[in-house]
């Protein structure tokens, strides 16, 4: 596979449309921004508020820093890891507090968003495609704070738990995968 | 021969670009049934408090307001091709269709993890949602444990035990404490990871096949869940342990296929 279809599925939409489905196609990310959001979903008021707005902030401004990398930054196997640790965090439905949601779901957007800059270098779209990433995961985040947003009946309390079961499972067999074939 | 494959690659130019397509299909088919369960008041599974209350009229108005998306579904998986996807691992959604399949193609698993809802819908809340929420992330942990070469004795044998073990305890309506029935749940669920981590395949898309194969297992528990719902309807708790007989003697059979 060449450099510029390393890490970008061509969908004939040009850079920005290969950026956007890079989220749903290599979902590491998506699984991470659903993990946040429904951790901030299940915390407190001003955490729902403001992911929507974080997240795509911390995620451009990671993207940037990261095209400006020399090389690709190899972040799989810790970055998978940190996913399933959020996903256990919905399941055990941990109210974090905004002081510590907040911070922790922009550093982690942040490195996420890092080593997708790096892997986008030299991609001749690279920064379209950056931009059409952070607009989905603006899009899916705005989307799902809305329609997650309390009062929470009690089978949607036990849907996002199921879901971050989901999430820590897919994760854990990725991390596997990621062991057993090492980059 | 040469035929044969011209004929593949036809298929493939015609119908390999519509993996998405199919995708969103086959998940916003059930979905879109299952639209009512937003409305607590007029879904087919209305939960108040920490009782479900399963609604008679429920399903019938289901079935009236979301045929049309079923019967799509339907078509769609008839119109599939199957040659397409035996070369799923050349689209990225390969790995995602893959990842579906994989959990419905075997009848142990199948019954084993339709058992997991069946047996949680008898034991009732809170068990109705532990056991499937603990399936998953131990069954994932046995995949782990199954992706890294370590070995589990008798896999196919814990297998077959799983289905017999859980179709019993919903043939006898058995309800043990809730610490008991998810220790007996996660460690078959082991089993289970462990033969599915071992079958990973190496060229899929890994994250997406992985996503695909916890969903398809979680609607498995669901499709448990709404058959033992069906306890609240007359003659359902018939119904319930008759179907937990069938479990058991699949199990029963795949033990016996296993030891010989």
């Amino acid at each position: 596979m060449s450099l510029p279809l390393a890490h970008l599925v061509p969908t004939g939409l040009g850079p920005w449309g290969d950026g956007m489905a890079r989220l749903f196609l290599e979902p590491t990310e998506l699984l991470l921004v659903i993990g946040l959001v429904l951790l901030g979903v299940q915390a407190r008021q001003p955490c729902r508020d403001r992911l929507p707005r974080l997240l795509p902030l911390a995620w451009s401004l990671g993207g940037l820093i990261g095209l400006t990398l020399p090389s690709e930054l190899l972040l799989a196997l810790p970055c998978t890891a940190l996913v399933a640790v959020v996903g256990l965090l919905v399941v055990l439905e941990v109210r974090l507090r905004p002081v510590v949601l907040l911070p922790l779901a922009g550093a982690l957007a942040l490195l996420f968003a890092l080593a997708a800059g790096s892997a986008l270098t030299g991609h001749p779209g690279a920064l379209a495609a950056l931009l059409g990433e952070t607009v989905a995961i603006a899009v899916v985040s705005t989307l799902l704070c809305q329609s997650l947003a309390p009062p929470h009946p009690r089978w949607r309390s036990i849907g996002l738990r199921v879901a971050g079961s989901w999430i820590t499972a897919a994760s854990l067999l990725m991390l596997g995968w990621l062991i057993r074939h090492p980059q | 021969m040469v035929m044969a494959t011209d004929r593949l690659n036809d298929f493939e130019g015609d119908y390999g670009a519509d993996y998405d397509h199919l995708i969103r299909l086959v998940i916003a088919a059930p979905w879109a049934f299952c639209t009512d369960l937003r409305c607590p008041r007029q879904g087919v599974l209305s939960v108040q408090g920490s009782r479900s209350r399963m609604d008679r009229n429920g399903l019938r108005r289901m079935a009236r307001t979301n045929w049309p998306w079923a019967w799509l579904a339907g078509v769609a998986l008839a119109l599939s091709p199957a040659a397409a996807w035996a070369h799923a691992d050349a689209h990225p959604s390969g790995g995602f269709v893959a990842g579906f399949l994989h959990p419905i193609s075997g009848l142990d698993h199948v019954v084993a993890m339709v058992a997991v809802g069946l047996w949680g819908a008898v034991l009732g809340p809170p068990a109705l949602w532990v056991l499937p929420v603990a399936f998953p992330m131990v069954m994932a942990f046995g995949g782990l444990l199954g992706l890294l070469g370590v070995p589990i004795p008798g896999v196919e044998i814990g297998i077959a035990v799983s289905g017999l073990v859980m179709g019993l305890m919903v043939l006898f309506e058995l309800r043990p404490s809730l610490w008991l029935a998810a220790l007996i749940v996660s460690a078959f669920a082991v089993f289970h990871g462990h033969a599915h981590g071992a079958e990973l395949p190496a060229g899929s898309n890994a994250l997406l096949y992985s996503l695909a194969f916890v969903i398809t297992t979680g609607l498995l528990h669901l499709v448990g869940i709404l058959l033992g719902e069906t306890r609240r309807w007359p003659g359902g708790r018939r119904f319930v342990q008759a179907a937990g007989g069938c479990v058991a003697l699949v199990g029963l059979w795949f033990l016996e296929q296993a030891l010989t």
